[in-house]
């Protein structure tokens, strides 16, 4: 078979990405969000001022006196907020998504290497913050140690990090036993170096997913701290518009809403783009 | 609207009172009040625990020496009549005659002495009772009040909030009253209602009281509070039917809705003596800019009144421009009312010395709030306050305890803060402003660790005075130096508000609202 051979041909990259572009909804998800990190990077150059000012009247409805989305409850305007919040609601998803998978790769990568009564214990560790609830746990978190950022994308990370580390556990367990591993343990490579260098790049993938879909569910997570008042006020993020305008969401529903809406378009944007990458990365489905 | 309401209420509660008044409006007895607490109280005796909470069905299970209509003007309750001697030192009692406690047993001028004890030893407010030496007993019904020191605010402190009669045949039985297994089951108190159930986070129900001392009344047969903590449930239990009537309401936006809707009443009547006030306080104590009285005055300056009252509070709430509430006839409301006034607030921070830098900035505070609902006031500061250059940060509310503890123990540049009058100014206004009562660790103390040597002598002075005139022209300085040193910046009244549906007649319009005997409320019959 031509085609075959072609595949084959091909740097491993390459075809992730023709497996990527093959999935629509993945490229349109793709699109969105380059979209929306463009408005967080760019956005305050080209809609400069402090979102914190009282610009006009309070509950100005949309497209009224200029103000494309309305103003707040204080007559702040919403799309200031809005663009300025895109990249704190980002880098909070970001963030808690890198100390997520920093943590449930160590965790899981050693569980799953090592074996044995390190495993035991690192499991029971695990299934220890599996099942604290994680709202509840990650707002003691923030009300014990404030409501800051860096302390939101901290707690975020701490509830969410076991997931991550089943996965990486399970992967090392299956790669471990293969003959590439046996093989390079054969050469003389060391501990480390298997972990590092050998094990972990072929256990990546589905960690990559996983990684993705972090960002999406961290930013929801930051998004309902802030709707319970678990918020750093001084700094605008979506979740927090939402929560400092719920008492007006019969009043003035589109405080609430063009945030809410703004959200939900980047966690569904993410969530199509892991949608992808799962497709692309998955190698059972590369013959579809 | 309001206003109308106003009105309105007050022509229903005249009309209610003249004997040839329609049918409609006398009085009907029986029938069953349903109302509300926000709070599950700690225990129902407010002898030993000050709070709204404990207040309201305390008024009903316990009578006081007197009661007030809504003039501020004292009348008898359990005090037929009452006199004070010449020289102010000693306060006669005359009870009626054929009082008796929900038990049966007398009351008599032994348990008036024995509440006076108790409160004085037991209750937060130390100032109400702290000068009262001895309560002398020269017969079963007369109480002789002997003080150290002339001392006008006791007046205001025998209403029933604060000098509940409590059994001593109950309560003196040598347990610590605070935590007297009695304050919370099995109550047996003085007033119009008896003591049947209170389960907390549920609900308190009492029943009327036959042997009450006022003949006819109560008219109730029963009055049920409902515990709702949550605003909006109180809100759609007021329009659905469920409940009669609400007091305390203060969430701006439910108070709106129910003032549109036609079967209900919305009234801001009767929180007078309450006298809550919204203000900015300003840590006078801790170096730094907020030392100087320019930069308070200059903060001031650049915060839009205005908008707090109309945009945050929708009309709701009144302007305060003393510690004193407005509705109190020692409110003095021609000081200086600091409307907004950027350049002079400008000015004002250039004299004091805190030049602009090349960003524009002066200096940075922060701002707490004790109180999820001034939330919208700490951003509104901050947003104002950047407008002449000082960088306001705002501090995230956690809990009440935290905030608390942060606040007494003085680390802390601003807040924003609720505090009630209660009543004489004695009681609950000096408490602020005192340099003595400058309390680490305790919340609503003179948290500003402000100092008037001046200020503490016309407190003094006012607080013995027994001539009204002379007293309100005290507390007029007082109040003339208070706005031109500005420990706290007070911008209004706490919109309480009572809603009760057109069926409750009499509703508690009183200065002490919902904390008043409750013994003329009525149902009516449709």
């Amino acid at each position: 078979m031509s085609d075959q051979t072609q595949i084959k041909a091909r740097s491993p990259f390459a075809e992730a990405f023709e497996m990527f572009r093959r999935n629509h909804a993945a490229v349109a998800g793709l699109v969105v969000l380059l979209l929306i990190v463009a408005v967080a990077i760019l956005g305050p150059f080209l809609y400069p001022g402090n979102p914190f000012d009282m610009v006009w009247a309070p509950f100005t409805p949309p497209g009224q006196e200029g103000y494309l989305l309305g103003t707040d409850y204080l007559g702040r305007d919403i799309l200031s907020l809005l663009i300025h919040g895109a990249k704190v609601s980002l880098t909070v998803g970001l963030a808690a998504a890198f100390v997520t998978v920093t943590i449930g790769i160590t965790v899981g990568a050693l569980a799953g290497f090592y074996r044995g009564l390190i495993e035991e214990a690192l499991m029971r560790f695990t299934e220890f913050f599996q099942v604290l609830p994680t709202l509840l746990f990650s707002m003691v978190i923030v009300a014990l140690f404030g409501a800051s950022l860096t302390m939101i994308t901290i707690a975020i990370g701490l509830v969410s990090w076991p997931a991550v580390a089943r996965i990486t556990r399970a992967e090392f367990l299956r790669i471990r036993e293969l003959e590439y591993v046996t093989a390079a343990r054969a050469g003389g490579v060391r501990n480390g170096g298997l972990i590092f260098k050998v094990i972990l790049p072929n256990a990546l993938p589905p960690i990559i997913v996983q990684a993705a879909l972090m960002v999406g569910s961290a930013i929801l997570f930051e998004a309902g701290l802030s709707f319970l008042g678990l918020t750093d006020p001084n700094v605008a993020s979506w979740g927090q518009i939402i929560g400092s305008n719920r008492e007006y969401i019969l009043d003035a529903s589109y405080t609430v809403t063009v945030p809410g809406v703004a959200i939900f378009v980047t966690v569904l944007a993410i969530s199509l783009v892991g949608d992808g990458l799962n497709d692309a990365l998955n190698p059972k489905l590369r013959q579809r | 609207m309001t206003t109308f309401l106003k009105a309105l209420a007050r022509s229903v509660a005249a009309a209610a009172l003249l004997v040839s008044a329609a049918h409609a409006d006398e009085p009907v007895k029986g029938g069953t009040l349903i109302t509300t607490l926000p709070q599950t109280p700690r225990h129902l005796n407010p002898a030993v625990q000050s709070g709204i909470v404990t207040g309201a069905p305390g008024a009903q299970l316990f009578a006081a020496p007197l009661r007030y209509d809504e003039d501020w003007t004292p009348q008898p309750y359990l005090a037929e009549s009452w006199a004070w001697s010449d020289d102010g030192l000693s306060m006669t009692l005359n009870l009626v005659q054929d009082a008796r406690f929900h038990d049966g047993e007398p009351i008599t001028s032994e348990d008036v002495a024995f509440s006076v004890e108790t409160i004085k030893a037991n209750h937060p407010f130390k100032t109400m009772f702290g000068v009262v030496e001895t309560v002398e007993t020269p017969d079963e019904h007369t109480a002789v009040l002997k003080l150290s020191q002339p001392h006008p605010a006791l007046l205001l402190a025998m209403s029933s909030q604060l000098m509940p009669i409590i059994p001593k045949h109950i309560y003196g039985d040598g347990q610590d009253p605070k935590s007297h297994p009695r304050n919370g089951q099995d109550v047996v108190g003085s007033g119009p209602f008896k003591f049947v159930e209170f389960t907390p986070d549920q609900q308190v129900i009492l029943e009327r009281n036959d042997d009450f001392f006022i003949e006819g009344r109560p008219y109730l047969d029963r009055i049920v509070y409902r515990i709702i903590k949550d605003a909006a449930a109180r809100s759609i239990g007021m329009e659905n039917g469920e409940l009669h009537m609400t007091t305390f309401e203060n969430t701006v936006r439910n108070i709106k809705r129910m003032s549109e809707n036609d079967s209900l009443n919305v009234t801001d009547e009767g929180y007078a003596a309450i006298g809550p006030i919204n203000w900015l306080a300003f840590n006078t104590g801790q170096d730094g800019p907020l030392a100087d009285k320019r930069v308070r005055q200059a903060i001031a300056y650049a915060l839009d009144k205005d908008f707090i009252l109309n945009a945050i509070m929708l009309g709701l709430s009144q302007e305060a421009k003393t510690g004193i509430h407005p509705g109190s006839p020692l409110y003095f409301p021609d000081v200086n009312g600091y409307d907004l006034d950027l350049d002079k607030a400008n000015a004002l921070l250039d004299e004091a010395g805190y030049p602009k830098d090349a960003n524009g900035i002066r200096f940075a505070l922060t701002i707490d709030h004790g109180n999820p609902t001034t939330k919208p006031q700490a951003e509104f500061t901050k947003a104002s306050l950047a407008k002449i250059g000082i960088d306001v940060s705002v501090n995230s509310f956690v809990d009440f305890p935290t905030w608390a503890n942060k606040i007494s123990n003085h680390d802390f540049d601003m807040t924003w803060d609720t505090v009630f009058n209660w009543g004489d100014p004695v009681i609950g206004v000096h408490r602020t402003y005192d340099s003595q009562n400058i309390k680490e660790g305790v919340i609503w103390s003179n948290t500003q660790q402000y100092a008037n040597p001046k200020i503490d002598e016309l407190m003094n002075a006012a607080g013995q005075e027994i001539d009204p005139a002379k007293r309100a022209e005290l507390y007029r300085e007082f109040q003339e130096i208070l706005a031109e040193d500005l420990p706290v910046y007070w911008t209004n009244t706490l919109p309480y508000h009572t809603i009760y549906s057109k069926k409750v007649g009499n509703p508690p319009l009183g200065i002490w609202a919902s904390s008043s005997p409750y013994d003329l409320v009525y149902l009516k019959d449709e």
